[in-house]
This record gives structure tokens, sequence and C-alpha cells, in this order.
């Protein structure tokens, strides 16, 4: 079954290379402004390479996933336990880099801050889906 | 899921991408659920058995009954 992930400009091949030149253009220019204008060009080019690689890169069914096009229920899903993963595996590290600042005398930020914001994050969505469900 | 969408499938000629946009999803999900990597939803699995005009039971084998 078709999800609601991606619809209208969403689901077009465009869409996401388009986002990601015009992403690289705004990295860019804040660095440019920052006096990074080696960093702005080779950021530049990075974003433009990547978005290169998801305009041409159709028949990989990963990029088309990336991408938003041709979703269905069955990438929802794997799109779900990925988003879980990334999310495990940032709070991993946030942890372990809280405790290496802890450790080093210092008050763990950022770290800290982020890990109870991940915290409250994930418990806000735990109530709010267990009503919804 | 051990289930029979591969055999009612190919008796009917269609290719995993067809019967894909038939059912508006992809041709990877369609052989997902043939090789039983994938169980697919509810709604999915009784438009399978709708299209192929089979009780959603017979068409999928839960523990592998049959």
């Amino acid at each position: 079954m078709q999800t609601g992930h991606a619809k209208g400009v969403l689901a077009t091949k465009w869409f996401l290379p388009a986002f990601c030149l015009l992403l690289g253009v705004v990295v860019a220019g804040a660095m440019a402004m920052g006096g990074d204008a080696g960093d702005a060009v080779f950021s530049l080019v990075l974003f433009a390479v990547i978005a290169a690689a998801l305009a041409l890169g159709g028949r990989s069914e990963t990029v088309r996933m990336i991408r938003g096009d041709g979703r269905d229920e069955r990438w929802a899903m794997i799109d779900l336990a990925a988003t879980a993963i990334t999310g495990l595996v940032l709070i991993t590290v946030i942890i372990g880099a809280c405790l290496y600042e802890w450790s080093q005398g210092r008050d763990g930020s950022p770290f800290s801050q982020l890990g109870a914001v991940a915290g409250v994050a994930y418990i806000v969505a735990l109530v709010a889906l267990r009503q919804r469900s | 899921m051990e289930n029979d969408v591969r055999r009612l499938r190919t008796e009917r000629g269609l290719s995993q991408a067809e019967l894909g946009s038939l059912l508006g999803v992809s041709r990877q999900t369609i052989n997902a659920i043939e090789k039983g990597r994938y169980t697919p939803s509810l709604p999915l699995a009784i438009a399978l058995a709708q299209h192929f005009d089979r009780p959603v039971e017979e068409m999928f084998h839960a523990n592998g009954s049959r």
C-alpha cells in the first residue's frame, strides 16, 4: 500500500536533489560569510556531488527511498527501523561523550543538554503515540 | 511468513512489477513478500487476497502451517 509519507512535490525525484543543492548553497554562503572560502567551495562541491548522485541514481532502490519517490509500506517500515537505529546510535554517542566530558571535570555541555532533549522528546512522543493508538 | 503469492502470480502470468503496480507497491516489496522476508500489512494482505480471489488465511500460512 502507498503511504502518506511522500506526496506531491516531495514525492518527485527532483525535490531532494534540488533541496540538497540549495542546502549546499546556504551552507557555502554561511561559511563564506564566516571567512572560510575554501571550506565554502568544498561544501558546495560536496553537496553538488550528493545531489547529482541522488538525481542520477534512479536504479538503486535505496537512492529512490532516500529521494522519496516509489515509497510504499515496506519502505515505511524500513524507514522507521532505520530512524530508530539512528536515534539509538546518536543517544549512545551522546551518553559516551557526556561521560567523557564529566570525567575530564567539565560540565558535559553540550552533550548533557542534547541527552536531556532526547529523553524528553522520547517521553513526549511515547505519550502522544500511546494516546493515538 | 510463508505464502502462495508467487504461485498465484505466476499462474496468472503476472510479473512482480505488474502485480506491484496493480496493488500500489514496488516490485521489491512483492519479491520480499514472496520470499517471506516481509509480512504485509493487513490492508495489503487483503488486497492481495482479493486480487487472487482467495481468503487471506489460505494465501498466508502463519507458523508455516498449510
